[in-house]
């Protein structure tokens, strides 16, 4: 019945040396035990009271004993808190850990250090009733106002965006941290290093980083703002976020809004690398390809992701003001979106941009040979561009294309060769060479390049406008005229609608071709696959 | 026959005339003799007397809960005085078995509204702690006082009569008082106030809390003089005032401590002679204090001395006008590094000097926030906004400790208060003594022992010289600084006097207790003049208006109450803290109560706005909440200490807690 079974005043007794205590008397006494020792809690809850605090310790208890004139219990006057174990088979039984204390090791440990003295620090609470932000005070306004302070912010200027967050308390192991340390180290000093490609691994595999994601993405985001002259770091960023976004285990939906700025500032900014030498096309085309796979994996979730990543790039690409480089990023990163975004965004504007190209790639025009070097590379990117959308076009009649080529290519074929072959046959060979693939095409660009740009200062002049309107032009009109009547000669038996439909892609395929050959010259004939290219010509 | 005509005559009689607990006794006593002749049903019923109680318990608490909305609160309002009585009467018949069973079955229905009471209860275990506990004897001497309305008191009565279980009617009975008012039931909003503990000494407080009260302020304080119009002085010819100063001033200076009133009239003129040198700036008037009626003072006041006057009205003249619109600045002192173990803190009137009394029984004076405090006033009353960094430079830098170390005391130091001019220190400890110390010399001057137990609480007067403490003895004493034994004994409170306060006019002390009364005792003659009943647990702070018409007390549960001195009744509860306020303090004109508490907040609330409300509309005592300005929350530091400055500038201080 009370809370002292009698059994406790029955060991206790027996502690104290009293061997035959009557069952009658420990039952007597237990109830009076439990009363007494609530008196002392209260009396010790009241010099908790006067000692200002809200927490009973073993001091008070003490005090409250002596109240009452009774021995205090000595050997509990520690400052720390009490340690309480359960005791094994009771539920609520507890005893309080008193481990043995080695004396030795008590005397050889170094002294502690000596506490601090009290002190006492001023400062201003209130002043007129208004608390001043300072460190001494708690941050009041973080905590009360945020809703009125994003609402005001919002409605007077919604350029400058004001981002309040909210203390939250976020418990991260320490492992974790250390990791994270470990990470953004690496990325930051040794990004060449085999074991920053062990840490981009583990960031692709390992299931257990989920809490470390805000930290990478908010790590990733300021980093990139900070060190966009320092080609090796965007790079080693880059891949920190492939990789994260390779893990299948993290769910990195809600940051994505703070990495695609980081990405995209990697594909379009004006300025990527401090040297002239460093390789910042290949940064941007390795970021133009991360967005797309972002755009591709998420853009079911977050609908206006993709259009509004191409309205950012379609402005870069057609603001004439913005640099070369930052046309090349758009370009890549549209092309990257797929030949379908390329030929409803870029083919419309391919003619006039070409026209403002045009005079950046010829010596005559721009002295400066950096700039032209970056047209040139410009024009390539428009060119593989291009080139991909027409080869997708083509790539879906493969069957229907097929048996009609060995004759028109030998009737057209010398139309087709001779005239490039003449003019620049070096760069046709390298052309012709590369496999069809996003990569290499890429690749097969970087290795033209060069070529291009010594047989363009031979006879730069000449080339295109000959080129386009002379013989280019017969060529296409001819090539798109012997389709039609290829078509229209062999193709006309199973005139089911499904092939009526394709016939007339293929047509508008054939007028593609047309006007890309119109602008481009025969570097979109590459594109082509030998098959259909046959077909075609 | 004939008999039950008469018994219903006389019940008709018995309620047209109101009689309505005669009437259920008289029930009762026919139900008794009846099932004691005709069956023995009954008689088995008595015998099992424990299980009648919780039946019966069971029963009422059923049919209250299932009662209709509008009565309910009513109703439920009975359960606990039957509730209580029912289990210490079956630990008084020694069920304590049964007593424990019944207890906590229905402990939750009242867990929220009388925890501390069912904690104190609940260790009752044998006939004997009914007598020791205070808490039941006082259940068991007094009655309950339940308010309601007509239809639900015969609501109740209906119910008893016809479930005819007298152990409940004879619950009731006994410890229950009904006070039944006509018409609807009041809203359930107010529950708490109305059920009320009284003691037989109920009228014994009645009649106490008629005792004349002069509440006012002293006629001859420097506020006063400060008011006085110009035009008065003037009358006086100057230098015949010149010669009088030159007398008073060597008088002044030879005259002991205790001077008595035949000084004061040359005190006067000296005073006006300062107020006549003040000139035209001198602020015209604070409403408040020009409405408080003067008083004399019944003890002899201790004099003071010219420069220190001087130095007053200069304060009085720069202070800083506070109202609902002009809140206080407010200059933080934090102890750190204190492991826990500051008790209490104490500030100087002019925030110069801050004491700290600690549980290893030393007392540390921190000097250097005498310069701090210094810059701190200049600045803040120059209108400088910031003088943060001025303040982060400590004294440390010269080598010397910031602090000067008091010992003296055997135990913890409990509480620690300047003198109003800060030439003494006082300080009250577990060791049972009052130490006064010379913040001068800064050595030991007295050592005051007269308590027998630990003592809570000491505070100067606002005159200084006298003194007061209370202490676990469950007493108060007054002292004045020259003599070693108290000049008076308060006696009265049922448990620990936790908190004292005087009064404006010197002439009246405040004391809290842990019996959750405040007492009022009148320092002349001793005795106490008011008892305030209203606080739910243990009050631990209290504070004076400065014209003495209004006390503000603070409990454990973070529940202040402003109480008006000359009725006795509380004005306005105020809700908001969430721990233990443990410090309150008036704005100096009396229009702010600030208000600070273990939930490391300081609070400022509205006086005037509340009291001003209470006044029109007095009877609807719940409509008129103080009303509260501002709160404003510290890093993790509670407040242990709040001082107004005389020119209205608040100092805080308190220890700060590495937890939470």
């Amino acid at each position: 019945m009370s809370i002292v079974p009698k059994e406790t005043i029955e060991v206790i007794a027996q502690s104290i040396g009293i061997a035959n205590l009557s069952p009658d008397v420990a039952l007597a006494l237990a109830p009076d035990v439990e009363y007494r020792l609530r008196e002392i809690m209260q009396e010790a809850i009241k010099c908790m009271r006067h000692s200002k605090r809200t927490i009973l310790t073993a001091d008070d208890v003490d005090s409250a004993l002596s109240l009452r004139n009774i021995e205090p219990l000595y050997g509990f006057a520690s400052g720390d808190p009490l340690r309480f174990k359960r005791a094994v088979g009771h539920k609520d039984l507890f005893y309080i850990d008193d481990r043995d204390v080695d004396f030795k090791e008590v005397i050889d440990a170094p002294l502690p250090k000596a506490p601090l003295d009290t002190a006492v620090v001023a400062h201003w609470l209130a002043i007129e009733g208004v608390q001043p932000a300072i460190p001494e005070n708690s941050p009041v306004e973080a905590i009360v106002a945020p809703s009125e302070n994003k609402k005001s912010d919002n409605s007077k200027d919604d350029g400058l965006h004001v981002d309040l967050k909210l203390p939250v308390k976020h418990v991260l192991s320490r492992e974790l941290q250390l990791y994270f340390d470990k990470i953004t180290e690496l990325t930051v000093t040794r990004p060449e290093s085999i074991l920053f490609k062990e840490a981009l691994l583990s960031l692709a595999a390992d299931s257990g980083i989920h809490p470390l994601v805000p930290y990478f993405s908010y790590f990733i985001a300021d980093e990139v703002a900070r060190s966009l002259h320092d080609l090796p770091i965007l790079f080693a960023l880059m891949r920190v976020v492939r990789s994260l976004l390779h893990n299948p285990h993290i769910h990195i939906e809600p940051y994505l809004h703070q990495l695609m700025p980081s990405i995209i500032t990697c594909v379009v900014a004006k300025r990527l690398g401090s040297r002239i030498a460093d390789s910042h096309w290949e940064l941007r085309d390795f970021s133009a390809n991360l967005a797309a796979s972002v755009c591709r994996r998420y853009g079911h979730v977050y609908h206006n992701l993709q259009s509004r990543l191409t309205k950012t790039l379609i402005n870069a690409f057609l603001d004439p003001s913005k640099a070369l480089t930052q046309h090349y990023g758009a370009i890549q990163g549209l092309a990257a979106l797929g030949p379908g975004v390329v030929r409803l965004l870029v083919l419309p504007n391919l003619e006039p941009y070409l026209q403002l190209l045009e005079p950046e790639m010829q010596l005559e025009k721009q002295k400066n040979e950096m700039k032209r070097k970056e047209a040139w590379r410009v024009y390539g990117a428009l060119l593989c561009a291009a080139g991909k959308c027409l080869y997708d076009r083509l790539k879906l009649f493969p069957g229907l294309l097929s048996p009609p080529k060995h004759k028109v290519w030998r009737s057209n074929g010398k139309v087709a060769t001779s005239t490039p072959n003449k003019r620049k046959p070096s760069a046709i060979h390298s052309m012709q060479q590369p496999p069809f693939k996003k990569m290499a095409v890429d690749g097969a660009i970087g290795t033209m390049q060069p070529i291009a740009m010594t047989t363009g200062s031979q006879g730069a002049e000449d080339r295109f406008p000959t080129q386009s309107s002379g013989t280019g032009m017969g060529q296409s009109s001819a090539a798109g005229q012997v389709s039609v009547e290829a078509f229209g000669g062999r193709r006309t038996p199973p005139g089911s609608a499904v092939l009526a439909q394709a016939w007339k892609e293929d047509l508008d395929a054939g007028h593609l071709l047309a006007s890309l050959y119109q602008l481009f010259g025969e570097g979109v004939l590459s594109f082509i696959q030998p098959v259909e290219m046959s077909f075609f010509i | 026959m004939e008999e039950e005509e008469i018994q219903k005559a006389v019940a008709a009689y018995l309620r047209k005339k109101g009689f309505t607990n005669t009437e259920l006794a008289l029930q009762e006593e026919q139900n008794r003799v009846s099932f004691s002749s005709n069956s023995d049903h009954s008689v088995s019923r008595l015998e099992n007397g424990p299980v009648r109680y919780s039946d019966g318990y069971s029963k009422l608490r059923l049919w209250a809960y299932s009662s209709l909305d509008l009565y309910k609160h009513e109703l439920l309002r009975v359960l606990f005085p039957v509730y209580i009585h029912c289990f210490m009467d079956l630990v008084a018949g020694g069920h304590v078995h049964e007593a424990r069973n019944f207890f906590h079955t229905f402990r939750e229905d009242h867990e929220s509204m009388h925890l501390r009471d069912l904690q104190k209860l609940e260790g009752i275990l044998s006939p004997l702690h009914l007598e020791e506990i205070e808490l039941s004897r006082s259940f068991r001497q007094n009655k309950f006082k339940i308010k309601m309305c007509e239809y639900s008191y015969d609501l109740l009565l209906q119910y008893l009569q016809k479930t005819q279980s007298f152990t409940m009617r004879g619950v009731i009975n006994e410890h229950i008082d009904f006070e039944v008012s006509p018409g609807q039931p009041t809203s359930s909003s107010g529950d708490a106030d109305f059920v009320t503990i009284e003691g037989r000494n109920n009228d014994l407080v009645r009649q106490i809390n008629q005792k004349e009260i002069h509440w006012g302020v002293l006629e001859d304080s420097l506020e006063q003089h400060l008011e006085r119009p110009v035009s008065d002085s003037e009358k006086a010819e100057s230098a015949n005032k010149e010669l009088v100063l030159i007398s008073v001033n060597s008088l002044i200076q030879k005259r002991p401590l205790d001077g008595g009133k035949q000084g004061i009239p040359v005190k006067m003129v000296k005073k006006d002679k300062l107020v006549n040198m003040v000139g035209k700036n001198v602020r015209s008037e604070t409403s408040a204090v020009s409405v408080a009626p003067r008083v004399k003072p019944e003890l002899t006041l201790p004099t003071t001395l010219v420069e220190v006057e001087q130095a007053i009205l200069e304060d009085l003249r720069s202070r800083v006008q506070l109202n609902s619109l002009a809140l206080p600045s407010i200059s933080f002192y934090t102890f750190v590094n204190t492991c826990n173990r500051l008790n209490c803190s104490s500030i100087s009137q002019d925030g110069s000097l801050v004491a700290g009394g600690f549980s290893d029984s030393s007392l540390k004076v921190v000097w250097d926030i005498s310069k701090i405090g210094q810059l701190v006033k200049t600045s803040s009353l120059h209108g400088e906004k910031e003088s943060a960094k001025n303040e982060n430079l400590p004294a440390t830098e010269e080598g010397k400790k910031p602090y000067t170390l008091f010992h003296g005391h055997s135990g913890p130091v409990y509480s620690a208060t300047f003198s109003p001019f800060g030439e003494f220190l006082l300080s009250s400890s577990s060791d049972s003594t009052i130490r006064l110390w010379s913040t001068k010399l800064n050595t030991n001057l007295v050592c005051y022992k007269g308590h027998n137990y630990p003592v809570w609480d000491v505070q100067f007067s606002p005159v200084g010289h006298y003194f007061a403490s209370s202490s676990h003895d469950r007493t108060a004493r007054i002292w004045s600084m020259e003599r070693i034994q108290p000049l008076r004994i308060m006696a009265g409170h049922l448990s620990d006097v936790d908190c004292v306060q005087w009064h404006a006019n010197c002439n009246y002390i405040a004391t809290g207790s842990s019996d959750k009364t405040v007492r009022l005792w009148d320092v002349q003659s001793g005795e106490c003049v008011r008892i305030f009943i209203g606080h739910r647990s243990m009050i631990l702070s209290l504070a004076m208006s400065p014209d003495g018409r209004y006390m503000a007390s603070g409990d454990e549960d973070g529940t202040i109450m402003m109480w008006d001195l000359s009725s006795g009744r509380c004005v306005s509860p105020l809700v908001g803290h969430s721990s233990c306020v443990w410090t309150l303090a008036f704005s100096c004109e009396g229009t702010l109560l600030a208000s600070g508490s273990a939930d490391c907040t300081i609070k400022l609330w509205d006086v005037t706005a509340s009291t001003r409300a209470s006044r029109m509309e007095s009877k609807s005592s719940s409509s008129n909440r103080l009303r509260l300005l501002k709160a404003l929350p510290t890093k993790s530091t509670p407040v242990y200490t709040l001082q107004f400055s005389r020119r209205n500038l608040l100092f805080a201080a308190g220890a700060l807690s590495k937890c939470s």
